[in-house]
């Protein structure tokens, strides 16, 4: 009887005890993650799901059977024009805040991997030191109050529309470009600006995404600078309705409902956590293939 | 060329859209503030009633009456629901001397801006407002908002009081023949017999005498809220002692150790539902209305109103919760636990009052409490959010914008600015009902009415005393629970080396802070 050979996949390699060994608890390993990622993710779902005349702890609830599952949570939601306006004014923060950050940190990171722009060491400086030293709060306030930009959305992402920390990840991506096509670009009559938009960014489609998605991702979560400088109830974004929901103390424990109807409020609670990260879990396997690539190649140098 | 075109086309596009709002909504304001040059315009950040339902809709009625008769442009932001939150950003508008004219606001952040001069004298403002003062404000609330002799803020009641009791199983009493428990000895009886007796008659052994949840506040400390009926009886409850003979932290007195002995034979002889520790709050009320045990400390509505007893009105319809007295320990000291008096302040702006908005503040404030804009901050407009039963009272039964509907209560959300725990509003907010099962009477206002009437210990101001740093917090919440659990064996020698390590680790500094700030608060008594 032939013995079974364990190959890694593509290679002619084969394992010996000790790697079949490592990899089986690489397995395990792997298999205990899976299992403390996706608990938590199980039980907000079912928790999403549960009826109003649910009785029982949490963990009977995540074995409620689907069959008794209640969609009145998600129904509530939907149905919430508050919670339909809050995730509309998230869309616009998050696409106009990730156009105008890479607007932004496409030119400045782009002119940083110059290496002969005259005076680029100082310029980099200039980049690293506020990231370093953070001005704070009050000065930021001060800030955008005085550009009048209190109550415009745009103060939910203008501040912060250009990460140093993005910029050095492109610049190190943009520096990795061989030289040698900018220059033939050049030697054709090409403008820097030419170079850029023809030469550098068709190759960088990669970065592009990575660091459009990490500005997406914190555009969407952004909480703390919607609820400083956004006052208009019709402004606030999903971030603040969703801490209203969060922080709402089980209403029904003081009135006879609560603000979403029949739904349960800790339903309610799970729902909004889910569905507020929807749009996040859709990019990212869109995303993924490029995600690792450019996180890669911008982390060789810098 | 006309790839290079689209390009440089997609990025003005792109910029257009990014710009676009920054002008759109600035000349929205531009052409609003130039509109309402008349009327005074008046912000009010205010602490919404349901922050999760919405704000009051661009066309509620309110604005157009309040522009109407009061000659004010009202403009509204509801405050973050998270009171740290809310520091923060009313601490970012006062470095920015952007503040709005009227603002809720807790009383350390207020106290900050006082003696940042953010603040004005509210003084004048209470001869300007007689309806509102007669039923909003009084001495004790004006004190409260007293810094040097004058008056930083209008100090509004805030939620009911007194609002929980100490519940047990009238048909497991009657089932197993035993009398209301009156001491802490009567009680530990009881505990055994709803144990070991199988009083709900099911031929298991699945029941215990007393349920809790660790549910910790500051001036709840150790084990928290649900065991406060036993720190009462033995003269423990709360974090704080403060009359002003025996002042200081009641961890570090005698009488915590006969506490802790009490509920470690509970703990011992297994008549406290073993899940106590890990219980969160639903878990918990999904215990009690399962009947898992017949004993605990619950809050009025929690227990009665409709959709929170329906559970167990459907689980037992025989079953029958009635609120007893705090159980008499040793030297016969009794208390369902501390309470304190909590209020709403709304402060007005030194900006406000400079540009003479004051006057329309108080006109604003008096209208609110007078009937029309008690009824409509309250309710909403009569047969539309509501309509008033035989005795008075707002009702929105078949009212398919009902104050209570998800969609009425966005029109409510300022009644926490008119409220004040009256008669109308207790009828309105828990109104008798029949339970769909067995067909009993419930009234959480008649449950509250009882639990109000027990024995309470005051406390006023205890949740305004300074909080433990991080160390001493830990260290006393875990080293109770070891105690309980068997980690350190709990003997008065141990107990006492125990307290001599908390004093050690900052407990003592703790503990004169907090007297220091009771005396200077003038909170002992």
């Amino acid at each position: 009887m032939a013995k079974k050979q364990h190959v890694i996949k593509g290679t002619a390699v084969r394992l010996t005890g000790a790697d079949r060994s490592f990899y089986l608890l690489v397995d395990i390993f792997l298999w205990v993650m899976l299992f403390i990622i996706a608990i938590p993710m199980w039980s907000t779902i079912t928790l999403s799901f549960r009826p109003n005349d649910f009785i029982g702890t949490n963990i009977e609830g995540m074995f409620l059977m689907p069959w008794n599952w209640s969609t009145a949570a998600y129904k509530a939601l939907l149905g919430n024009n508050g919670f339909i306006m809050a995730f509309a004014n998230s869309l616009k923060i998050l696409v106009m805040g990730v156009t105008c950050s890479l607007l932004l940190t496409i030119p400045l990171a782009y002119v940083l991997s110059v290496q002969t722009l005259p005076g680029r060491k100082w310029l980099n400086i200039l980049v690293i030191v506020p990231y370093i030293f953070n001005v704070g709060m009050i000065p930021s306030y001060l800030l955008v109050t005085n550009l009048g930009l209190i109550d415009k959305l745009v103060a939910v992402f203008l501040p912060g529309a250009v990460s140093t920390y993005n910029c050095i990840i492109m610049r190190s991506f943009f520096e990795g470009i061989p030289g040698e096509l900018k220059e033939s670009a050049r030697i054709d009559g090409c403008t820097e600006i030419g170079v850029l938009v023809r030469i550098v960014l068709p190759l960088s489609k990669a970065i592009i995404l990575t660091v459009g998605l990490f500005y997406g991702v914190s555009f969407w979560n952004d909480f703390f600078h919607a609820m400083l400088y956004l006052n208009r109830n019709e402004l606030q974004p999903l971030p603040i309705l969703l801490r209203n929901i969060l922080m709402a103390s089980g209403m029904n424990e003081y009135v006879e409902v609560n603000a979403f109807g029949e739904a349960p409020i800790a339903a309610i609670k799970a729902a909004s956590v889910f569905m507020s990260a929807i749009p996040m879990i859709l990019a990212y396997p869109f995303i993924q293939k490029y995600f690792t690539k450019g996180t890669l190649l911008g982390s060789v140098k810098g | 060329m006309k790839k290079h075109l689209l390009t440089i086309v997609a990025i003005i596009a792109l910029l257009a859209i990014v710009a676009l709002p920054v002008f759109a909504q600035g000349a929205t304001e531009a052409s609003a503030s130039s509109a309402s040059s008349k009327p005074v315009t008046i912000d009010l950040w205010y602490g919404a009633a349901i922050t999760e339902a919405g704000p009051p809709p661009a066309d509620w009625v309110g604005y157009q009456i309040i522009k109407d008769k009061l000659n004010i442009d009202l403009k509204l932001t509801a405050l973050p629901s998270n009171e740290s939150d809310q520091d923060v950003k009313i601490q970012a508008a006062g470095a920015a001397n952007n503040l709005p004219d009227l603002f809720m606001v807790r009383r350390d952040a207020w106290k900050r801006l006082v003696q940042q001069g953010l603040v004005a004298s509210v003084d004048d403002l209470y001869a300007e407002m007689p309806t509102r003062t007669a039923v909003q404000y009084d001495a004790d609330s004006i004190a409260f908002t007293t810094i040097n002799g004058k008056s930083y803020g209008l100090a509004s009641p805030g939620s009911i009081i007194k609002n929980e009791g100490l519940l047990i199983r009238k048909d497991w009493l009657d089932k197993l023949g035993l009398q209301v428990p009156t001491t802490t000895d009567e009680l530990f009886e009881v505990m055994k017999a709803f144990t070991f007796n199988d009083p709900d008659g099911n031929g298991k052994n699945d029941t215990y005498g007393f349920g809790a949840f660790i549910e910790l506040n500051n001036y709840e400390e150790g084990l928290g809220r649900r065991f406060q009926p036993i720190y009462g009886a033995f003269g423990v409850e709360g974090t704080w002692d403060l009359n002003a003979a025996t002042a200081g932290l009641n961890v570090r007195k005698p009488e915590m150790y006969d506490a802790m002995v009490y509920i470690k034979q509970m703990q011992d002889a297994g008549v406290i539902d073993p899940n106590w520790m890990a219980y969160k709050k639903d878990d918990f009320r999904a215990a009690w209305k399962q009947g898992k045990f017949g004993i605990m400390r619950e809050q009025n509505a929690a227990y009665a109103a409709t959709a929170n007893y329906a559970p167990f009105d459907k689980n037992f319809p025989d079953g029958e919760w009635i609120v007893i007295d705090p159980p008499k320990g040793p030297t016969g000291k009794s208390s369902v636990g501390p309470y304190t008096v909590n209020y709403r302040i709304y402060a007005v702006s030194a900006k406000a009052a400079k540009e003479g908005k004051a006057d329309a503040i108080a006109r604003l404030l008096e209208w609110m409490s007078s009937d029309e804009g008690y009824y409509l901050l309250g309710w909403g407009v009569e047969g539309v959010n509501y309509v008033k039963d035989e005795n008075g009272i707002p009702t929105d039964k078949g009212l398919a914008l009902g104050f209570s509907t998800p969609n009425g209560q966005t029109v409510t959300q300022l009644r926490n600015m008119v409220f004040y725990n009256s008669d109308v509003e207790l009828y309105a907010r828990y109104p008798k009902y029949v339970t769909a099962v067995s067909g009993k009477t419930m009234s959480a206002l008649d449950v509250l009415r009882d639990m109000q009437s027990r024995k309470w210990t005051p406390s006023i101001g205890c949740d305004t005393l300074p909080a433990p740093n991080a160390d001493v917090k830990r260290f006393y919440e875990q080293g109770v629970l070891e105690f309980l659990t068997g980690k350190r064996q709990l003997t008065k020698d141990n107990w006492t080396k125990w307290v001599a390590e908390f004093d050690k680790i900052g407990g003592k500094a703790w503990e004169d802070a907090g007297i220091a700030y009771a005396k200077e608060a003038g909170l002992l008594k």
